[in-house]
């Protein structure tokens, strides 16, 4: 029976091949490579879903028992599985195979980030007092479907930026021409973001709750807190921007550039610049 | 007064318009991140340690050292609730206008003007084509309401009106939860209370003033533990409490961290720990007359030395004092005197500083107790932000799954006789129209083909 890291580790560079297999079909127009990239990312999806749950019940033969999603490497890992699944849906309904660029790359930075980075710790630690509750689970899963649905908005807004220069050059060849039209991009962004924004809400709420039955205040300006609340912040704006005439569009993709730049600040920046109550998320 | 009103009339609008709560929503996002840059808290005495006079005249003129309780943020967040109500009076109205409004007429050419919209023409019978099109609309789509009209076919068929109330529910919810902290910081308050093992309390020191609350209620800590992992990582921190009311125990629990005790309206969070002196033993030997005092010493309390007018008293403890382990901290008080103090070293009784005035001390026991540190809070209006979180969730998820869709229906027979004719097809949705659209060319479809039975397309 292979072992969690094992699987882990051959996810690292399965996610590095889907996001070669999207970048070149896009580059040089091959259908069958995103077709590529698309079995790729769902066979590596199915490999990492089995990696996590090995990793789940090896922290029970340790005697430790918690779900694997206890520290900075363990929530890297989600974060990669939430991109994946959430892009894959995204793939699925719109038939769209061009986003993946961003998704699978962005998987494969958060699992190599993890594996590879001196600073964190991939060993299966024990719960310290404080993560131990059932909100674990419902907090760190809603906030990494939110977290993990920017990061796809932030893709294709970013795509949506290059074809909207490339439009407005009228050099409308080259790989952005096959870019789904800005129409749909901007359809697409919205439908993240407003999903990202509910898992968001539900997991600064599922938060909140969980901190008052902790140390009894549900709100207390801790920076994890408050940046979270600033990224919420960002992303209504962008919400109620959208429907002010002139602001679809342009405006919105750059919102959510800088939503997804609050979003990282909030998952890195917090941990190693600013101290809090989330320190454990540290190694 | 024309001036005046327009002012007003001027206020409202600006305060109903969107670009406001972007505008507000972008400055509490902006004023957040500058509270995250300054530690929030911080004390006088180090900001002037870490920051030149001049950053520090314009940290404490802008509050910066405590964001969230200047009145310029909460001005901000009033400045919010404000926008919010002025929208909802704004526009809840004309909503709900537009949710009564029941249409009775269509005019087929301004349907043709529409994003979504479809012709189409049948050869069937004109009563067949009717029933055909409320059939297929109905089971595709939803029910159908017809108003038909100079022997046309006239209907509106319409799901997710609720939807538009969506937003309402959202925009409430942010009102309620605020409301519910107003009322908490109103009514509630947030301390912290360090019992030591076998000991009572009623005093909880407040956390935000330099204040103290009386329960009605006595709170006794019997035992306290941590335990911890093979690796030193803390496992678990417990407390056995009881609660004593009129003088009897009526409740015996055990906190841990994340598993709190309510009682009377107050909760109880297991948050820190630490040990504390209890008394100390200590030997006094007068160097003058030679007599020697064994005296006990309660922590912090005088204690006079007998035969004489000294008093003495253990004023601190320090567990390990300049790598010379464990002191104890004396004062004596002698009358006409400066009161002098020293501090003897536990596990050095020859140490040549052990000394007051013309005593000699020696520390036999010191005598340490466990003591918990218990978070506490009363909060009575924290069922209206859960009230809030609810309808928030409520009113966003539903936002996100629902939208309201319309679909205008008008058909004719044609004018050569009642055996065929036209249709015009029609939709609008508030939101995501992309999948609208498809749905909306799906249904084209299978009306196409119900309408036209004998070609039906590959």
């Amino acid at each position: 029976m292979p072992d969690s890291s094992l699987l882990l580790s051959i996810t690292t560079f399965a996610y590095l091949l889907c996001a070669i297999f999207y970048l070149s079909g896009v580059v040089f127009r091959v259908d069958r490579m995103l077709l590529a990239g698309t079995f790729t990312g769902l066979g590596t999806l199915a490999l990492q879903t089995v990696g996590l749950l090995l990793r789940w019940k090896e922290s029970y033969q340790l005697g430790y028992g918690h779900a694997p999603l206890s520290n900075l490497y363990e929530s890297l890992v989600f974060a990669a599985w939430s991109i994946m699944l959430i892009y894959i849906i995204l793939e699925f309904r719109s038939k769209q195979r061009v986003l993946g660029i961003f998704p699978s790359l962005f998987a494969f930075l958060a699992m190599s980030y993890a594996s590879y980075s001196d600073q964190i710790d991939s060993k299966i630690q024990p719960l310290v007092p404080a993560l131990k509750s059932n909100w674990l689970i419902a907090h760190v899963v809603t906030c990494f479907l939110g977290y993990a649905a920017f990061a796809i908005s932030f893709g294709i807004s970013i795509m949506y930026l290059i074809k909207k220069n490339q439009t407005s050059q009228a050099t409308a060849r080259g790989p952005a021409a096959l870019l789904p039209d800005l129409k749909q991009l901007d359809a697409f962004n919205y439908q993240m973001i407003f999903f990202g924004f509910l898992w968001l809400s539900l997991g600064i709420i599922t938060g909140s709750v969980w901190a008052n039955s902790a140390w009894g205040t549900y709100w207390s300006w801790d920076p994890k807190e408050t940046w979270s609340l600033i990224t919420w912040l960002i992303y209504a704006a962008l919400l109620h921007a959208r429907t002010i005439k002139g602001w679809r569009g342009n405006r919105v993709a750059w919102l959510s550039v800088l939503g997804f730049g609050c979003v990282l600040f909030t998952y890195f920046g917090v941990n190693f610049l600013l101290s809090g109550l989330h320190s454990y998320a540290v190694k | 007064m024309p001036q005046r009103v327009g002012l007003w009339q001027s206020l409202y609008q600006s305060l109903a318009s969107l670009k406001l709560s972007v505008f507000i929503f972008l400055a509490l996002a902006a004023a957040s991140v500058l509270g995250t840059l300054l530690p929030q808290g911080i004390t006088e005495h180090e900001l002037h340690q870490n920051f030149s006079p001049t950053a520090v005249w314009w940290i404490e003129k802008l509050g910066l050292h405590d964001l969230y309780r200047t009145g310029w943020f909460r001005s901000l967040l009033l400045l919010l609730c404000l926008n919010l109500i002025v929208c909802t009076l704004e526009r809840f109205p004309k909503t709900l206008t537009l949710l009564r409004y029941r249409e009775d007429h269509i005019d087929p050419q301004k349907l043709l003007k529409f994003a979504h919209h479809k012709e189409l023409t049948s050869r069937l019978p004109w009563d067949d084509i009717q029933e055909r099109i409320t059939r297929t609309v109905s089971k595709e789509f939803g029910p159908v309401r017809r108003f038909d009209a100079q022997g046309s076919y006239s209907a509106i068929a319409e799901k997710g009106r609720w939807s538009l109330l969506m937003v309402y529910v959202v925009h409430f919810s942010v009102l309620i939860v605020l409301s519910g902290a107003l009322v908490g910081s109103i009514f509630g308050f947030k301390g912290f209370m360090n019992i030591s093992e076998g000991q009572a309390s009623d005093q909880v020191m407040l956390t935000e003033e330099d204040q103290t609350v009386h329960l009605p209620f006595q709170i006794r800590c019997d035992n306290f533990e941590a335990s911890f992992y093979e690796t030193g990582a803390p496992k678990e921190f417990r407390s056995d409490l009881t609660i004593i009311e009129g003088g009897k125990e009526s409740l015996k629990r055990t906190i841990r961290v994340n598993d709190p005790l309510t009682y009377g309206g107050v909760t109880f969070y297991q948050s820190s720990y630490g040990s504390s002196v209890r008394r100390a033993e200590v030997e006094f030997r007068d160097l003058d007359s030679g007599k020697t005092y064994q005296l006990t010493l309660p922590y912090r309390e005088p204690v006079e030395i007998p035969g004489t007018k000294d008093r003495v008293q253990a004023m601190q403890f320090q567990q390990n004092m300049a790598q010379f382990g464990p002191a104890l901290g004396l004062v004596l008080f002698r009358e006409g005197l400066e009161p002098s103090g020293s501090w003897i070293l536990v596990d050095m009784p020859q140490f040549h500083g052990n000394r007051i005035q013309n005593y000699q001390i020696k520390v036999n026991a010191v005598e340490q107790s466990e003591y918990t540190g218990l978070q506490v809070k009363r909060d009575p209006g924290v069922w209206l932000v859960w009230l809030g979180f609810v309808a928030m969730l409520t009113g966003i998820g539903l936002t996100f799954y629902s939208s309201h869709r319309k679909l205008w229906i008008w058909s004719e027979p044609t004018p050569e006789g009642k055996s065929s004719g036209k249709v015009i097809l029609a939709g609008r949705t508030n939101k995501n129209s992309l999948a609208f659209e498809q749905d909306f060319a799906q249904l084209c479809e299978q009306l196409h083909d119900e309408l036209n039975p004998d070609k039906k397309r590959k």
